[in-house]
């Protein structure tokens, strides 16, 4: 076993200035599969978008087979036979099976080879499904098929491609238990016929369970590789979460009062079916945050959209001060005093091409004060967001500035002043310092416990164990839609025990707060 | 009143744009002419000269500001609305059913009324591929050409069997409205005629329900960011219908005006696309309405230069149409104004972009 | 009324006039189907087909040779389309703006020329009349129905239908077909596999101004023998719907081009019938209203089957 691909100190800094790898290293041995892990945002996938050719580095080379090698796009990767299974499957839908392998290669027949050879197609997929035992029709629709099937859809492209290095992304993201169960069959398969494979995930059951080897990734950097037979999940774990800037977070013990918001037996379902989050219950009371930590896709967009009237399919119940929710539009959810900063300030949080008093004023262009006739009252208007942004400390030139031409950390300052100044008994705050800069990230944190202390009843949702740690009374961690745990946030709680529930290392000990 | 600088850039980028599609105007009209100066001075010149032809313009301006204004608000609420013709007609029809057949009231009464009609007919035309969309997810391009079609169809159906007037002739048109419904010239002997005043009076109403009303503002932040209005409460599918039944409303006006100031009867075809200039106004005055009043103008002028140029010179007046067709696609042109903007960005930045 | 609509068909002149109807509704359509299928919406097929109407007779008429006429008008077409193609996605203007653009350009155009090479605003006839022939086969024009059926008609009208079965082996039968298709319906996907996406959307503009010049060669050499300002009259849009209409297939769009040359057969029969009752414009409003009909049925199919989908 020989390393077939070595990346060396590979960098990526991206126009907006963001440092997505500084300094990654890693190789991979011919034949092996070698799992790649790290929190959101560690590097994984720039790392292997270069590796792709959908990236260029900033720095960094790339040797294949001792060689090096200048990856400019999916072509030449496919060309030094790396495939991958992108998270987020490229196939057309209308599309047979068949069909959707041989595209862009298809095999070609008749005069000049002008026609596509659907036999040929055909037998050529069989071929590859009877090699690999992959099972799929290969007459069957895209569209018609499992999500299970649509990945070995996805493998059976890049095999078909002659690809000899197959990077997944989080393969089993979408897929059921028994389907992971298969995959995992296929992928022992694979390298036993001398496929090398990386595979991307979060899931360290899962790491366990397939790798041959694992490289952490933490904060854009090679942490470490491992053999996986000389380590261990909780070793792994604190790798991945190992604490790096200490944000301190001065606020005092919280005062718990009445219970706020009640969520029972909570499950949604994704459109194919399966469960993306199964019977989560908690109760949230005034006074306090309650930090729900857990790896990005593990029910939390599922929760918050229950909670805030996005999502109207999920079974359960959520009740806000006694009153449940399951029948109210987002407006009334909103009108009734529960304030949202929404994980995505770009699409959702904030209209970019408004101005900063467009933005400030969402929930309050129809309330009667701000009404003059028929008109909104331009002058109390243009009043109250000069106060938001002084109160906020929003870093703008004035508040006709359009919200798309401040940084992040404003924009998002302007999210929360929003949600905030309308004293809400209850705050959801999803991933609410995301990428925002360290001065907006202490103000944001200092405005929340500020609610907190006021009385209202706070839910974080964060990927960021570090905020969640340093922000919340009381933890929840969600792993694979399931609330596997219910902390007290106490001295002795460490990062590494959330990580251990985050990574689905540790279960069951739920602490179930039902009263 | 946002970005000034962005505000200073776009409207230098679109007078760059008039001039770069006028310049190529003239160019053909070298081409083709054995009289260019005197082609270019009736098609230029003229229109601004003498009462007659200036009146004209801004009676040729006034449906182009009510079409115009139409788009305005489906495009300013993300809708592709191509349908501003085919309301124009059931405006027009509407109005011109109340002009026609209401006899003895006062000018006082019946203009407005027949303004009134004219909006409902209007409206509610609008109102259907609104509709489709919003609850069908029906695409408003195609459902809107086809009820372009429809009402004219329809309308010219009715001119020809229903309404017709007995003493028409071959014309295909209704009886004569009443005295009462007509709308004069404002000054006698200046061709404009009052539609010019209610067209500004649309303007200005247009405006303040964009900028200055919660129902404005719900329907920009609609079409600037579907998601956010949405997480805000606002009900998208409602705004998306209101929008197009007001785009509607407004197109239909334009139709009765024509006929209450211009026609005086409601005539087959009498349009000609007037729906359809509709959409290049908008687009020139990037969706503001303040900004149609002068690409109306323009517009106008375009058309009767174009006519002076015909009539004094040997160079067809279809040469205005060409100049407009470059315009929309100079003016529209993401790519050169992004690229105004990014070597704005890189000189006062400082930093040159790499490439 | 109805007898004499009936009369026609059964002496099969209501037929023949379809066929006759036929062509431009085709290709138009067919044009857009290209385009569409390469997810983009081309509205500037009655801009493309007026620009070949008036090129193709000119260059005809010029050259007295009806097969330079097509070869020109569609030439010219084409190199309109391809200007869209440049604007659209080198320029980044939108696709609805740019076919606006094309079809008042068409119409501009047109008549410009008209007017400097022939001076006329209206429509030109040349001296020497120019014209697509007719295809009158031996023997069987001599059989009584068959005859009628069968031969006589224009050239355009078998090469329409031949274009029918022309695209339907592009787009389902060779790797270009699957590649349009995959643009069009998941770009994305078509990326990841080193499909220009880019390079495909051209060449289904380009495509686009192929079958529009066609149809407007026709109109102006075929239906009739003469260019009249803005002669397309709204066929450029009826295409779009019947693209609609046939569910985005080719032969669905045979068939939907049929029930429209219909509607427009039985339009022309009744208005010329002595007597006629039922008012031309209210048949004429059919394909419209079934289009737009289809257009919300075609949504709902889609809809409830993601129902089913959600429900699984």
């Amino acid at each position: 076993m020989y390393d077939l691909l070595e990346m060396r100190n590979i960098h990526k800094v991206y126009p907006n200035g963001t440092k997505a790898n500084k300094g990654v290293s890693f190789s991979v041995r011919k034949g092996e599969i070698h799992a790649l892990v790290g929190e959101n945002g560690a590097g994984k996938s720039t790392l292997m978008k270069i590796l792709f050719g959908l990236e260029a580095p900033t720095e960094g080379d790339i040797y294949y087979n001792g060689e090096k090698i200048v990856l400019k796009s999916p072509k030449d990767a496919i060309k030094y036979e790396i495939g991958m299974v992108h998270q987020h499957f490229m196939l057309v839908p209308s599309f047979t099976v068949a069909q959707n392998i041989v595209l862009g290669s298809e095999p070609r027949k008749g005069a000049l080879s002008s026609l596509a050879d659907h036999k040929r197609a055909i037998a050529e997929t069989d071929k590859l499904i009877q090699e690999f035992g992959l099972q799929v029709d290969p007459q069957a629709k895209v569209e018609h098929i499992s999500v299970g099937l649509k990945q070995r859809v996805e493998i059976l492209k890049v095999l078909y491609r002659g690809a000899r290095l197959i990077i997944l992304d989080e393969p089993t993201a979408v897929l059921t238990p028994q389907e992971t169960v298969e995959l995992f069959q296929s992928l022992r398969k694979l390298v036993n016929q001398g496929y090398t494979i990386i595979f991307i995930t979060h899931k360290l059951n899962e790491v366990m369970e397939i790798s041959d080897r694992i490289t952490v990734l933490r904060a854009g950097k090679t942490i470490s590789t491992l053999d996986t037979a000389a380590t261990s999940k909780e070793e792994i774990s604190r790798l991945m979460v190992g604490r790096d800037v200490l944000l301190r977070v001065e606020k005092g013990p919280a005062k718990p009062k009445e219970t706020v918001l009640s969520v029972r037996k909570l499950s949604d379902f994704t459109e194919t079916g399966k469960a993306i989050l199964k019977d989560v219950s908690f109760e949230l009371r005034a006074g306090e945050i309650l930090g729900i930590a857990g790896v990005e896709g593990n029910g939390q967009t599922e929760l918050i959209n229950a909670i805030t009237g996005f999502s109207k399919t999920y079974e359960g119940s959520v009740h806000f001060l006694n009153e449940a929710l399951s029948g109210k539009t987002i407006k009334e959810i909103r009108d009734i005093g529960i304030g949202h900063i929404p994980e995505d300030r770009q699409t959702k949080g904030a209209c970019l091409t408004s101005s900063v008093k467009e933005n400030l004023i969402l929930d309050l262009y129809q309330d009667k004060q701000f009404r003059r006739g028929p008109f909104l009252n331009q002058r109390k208007i243009r009043t109250h967001a000069k106060r938001l942004i002084e109160q906020f400390d929003i870093r703008t030139t004035s508040e006709d500035t359009l919200a798309g031409s401040l940084s992040g950390g404003n924009i998002q300052k302007i999210v929360v002043a929003r949600e905030v100044s309308k004293s809400p008994k209850l705050l959801i705050a999803a991933q609410p310092t995301r990428g925002v800069d360290i001065g907006s990230i202490e103000f944001i944190h200092k405005e929340i416990v500020k609610k907190r202390d006021e009385g209202t009843a706070v839910l974080l949702v964060s990927a960021e164990l570090t905020e969640v740690m340093s922000l919340s009374d009381r933890i929840g961690v969600l792993y694979n839609g399931e609330l596997v745990a219910v902390l007290e946030n106490s001295e002795d709680l460490t990062e590494e025990e959330i990580g251990f529930y985050m990574l689905g290392v540790k279960k069951g000990e739920k602490k179930a707060v039902t009263s | 009143m946002k970005n000034r600088s962005a505000i200073y850039l776009d409207v230098i980028g679109i007078i760059g744009a008039v001039l770069a599609a006028l310049v190529i105007g003239i160019i053909i009209i070298f081409c083709v002419s054995n009289e260019p100066i005197s082609a270019i001075h009736a098609f230029l010149v003229e229109p601004l000269t003498n009462a007659f032809t200036l009146g004209s313009v801004l009676n040729r301006m006034v449906p182009l500001v009510f079409t115009g204004l139409a788009i305005v608000v489906v495009f300013q609420s993300g809708v592709f609305s191509m349908g501003a013709e085919g309301q124009l007609y059931i405006g027009a029809l509407t109005g011109a059913l109340a002009a026609v057949y209401i006899p003895g009231l006062s000018p006082w009464l019946h203009i407005p009324l027949v303004i009134l009609c004219s909006i409902v007919g209007g409206g509610l035309f609008g109102m259907l591929p609104g509709l489709l969309k919003a609850y069908f997810k029906a695409d408003e391009i195609v459902s809107t050409l086809m009820f372009n079609f429809i009402a004219v169809l329809f309308v010219s159906y009715l001119l020809n069997n229903v309404f017709k007037d007995a003493s028409s002739g071959g014309f295909a048109r209704t009886p004569y409205i009443q005295d009462s419904a007509k709308l004069f010239q404002i000054i006698p002997g200046f061709p404009t005629h009052y539609g010019f005043i209610i067209a500004l009076l649309a303007v200005a109403v247009v405006y303040l329900l964009l900028y200055k009303t919660r129902t404005g503002y719900e329907l920009r932040l609609v079409g600037k960011n579907p998601l956010f209005a949405q997480y805000g409460g606002i009900k998208t599918k409602k705004v998306i219908v209101l929008s197009i039944t007001i785009s509607g409303a407004l197109a239909g006006l334009g139709g009765a005006v024509e006929v209450m100031g211009v026609h005086g009867a409601l005539k087959d075809n009498f349009s000609a696309g007037l729906g359809f200039d509709g959409i290049i106004v908008s687009l020139l005055a990037r969706n503001h309405p303040v900004a149609v009043i002068i690409t109306a103008f323009f517009y106008a002028y375009l058309q009767i230069g174009g006519q002076t140029m015909q009539a004094n010179s040997d160079v067809p007046r279809d040469l205005a149409i060409i100049i407009q067709a470059i315009l929309v696609v100079f003016v529209s042109s993401q790519a050169i104004f992004n690229y105004l903007k990014q070597r704005k960005a890189s000189r006062t930045g400082g930093a040159s972009i790499a490439k | 009324m109805l007898s004499s609509i009936w009369e026609q068909f059964i002496n099969l002149s209501l037929i023949v006039i379809v066929l006759r109807m036929l062509p431009p509704i085709l290709l138009g359509a067919l044009g857009g189907l290209m385009t569409d299928r390469a997810g983009v919406i081309n509205i500037g097929i009655e801009g493309l087909m007026l620009v070949s109407a008036f090129s193709s007779i000119a260059i005809g008429a010029w050259t007295n040779n009806w097969f330079l006429g097509v070869v020109g008008g569609t030439a010219a077409s084409m190199l309109v389309s391809y200007a869209m193609a440049f604007f659209n996605l080198k320029m980044k203007v939108d696709i609805i703006v740019i076919g606006f653009a094309v079809n008042i350009f068409g119409a501009g155009i047109t008549v410009l020329l008209m007017s400097i090479l022939f001076g006329s605003h209206g429509n030109y006839i040349p001296a020497t009349p120019v014209s697509i022939p007719a295809i009158v086969i031996p023997f069987i024009d001599q059989i009584p129905v068959i005859g009628k059926l069968l031969s006589g008609h224009n050239l355009m009208v078998w090469i329409s239908i031949l274009a029918v079965v022309f695209c339907y082996f592009i787009i389902y039968h060779t790797p270009y077909g699957f590649h349009l298709r995959a643009t069009g319906e998941e770009p994305s996907a078509a990326r990841s596999l080193g499909i220009r996406v880019e390079r495909i959307q051209y060449s289904a503009l380009i495509w686009s101004g192929f079958f529009s010049g066609l149809a407007g060669a026709y109109l102006s050499m075929g239906m009739t023998s003469m260019f009249v300002r803005d002669m397309t009259a709204g066929t450029g849009f009826l295409a779009l719907a019947v693209v609609i209409f046939g569910n985005k297939n080719p032969f669905g769009i045979l068939f939907g081009s049929l029930v429209f040359a219909l509607a427009q057969a039985v339009t022309l029969v009744i208005e010329t019938a002595p007597g006629n009752a039922v008012p031309s414009q209210l048949i004429k409003m059919v394909p419209y209203t079934v289009t737009i009909i289809a257009l919300v049925v075609y949504a709902l199919r889609k809809r409830s089957y993601k129902k089913i989908r959600t429900s699984a």
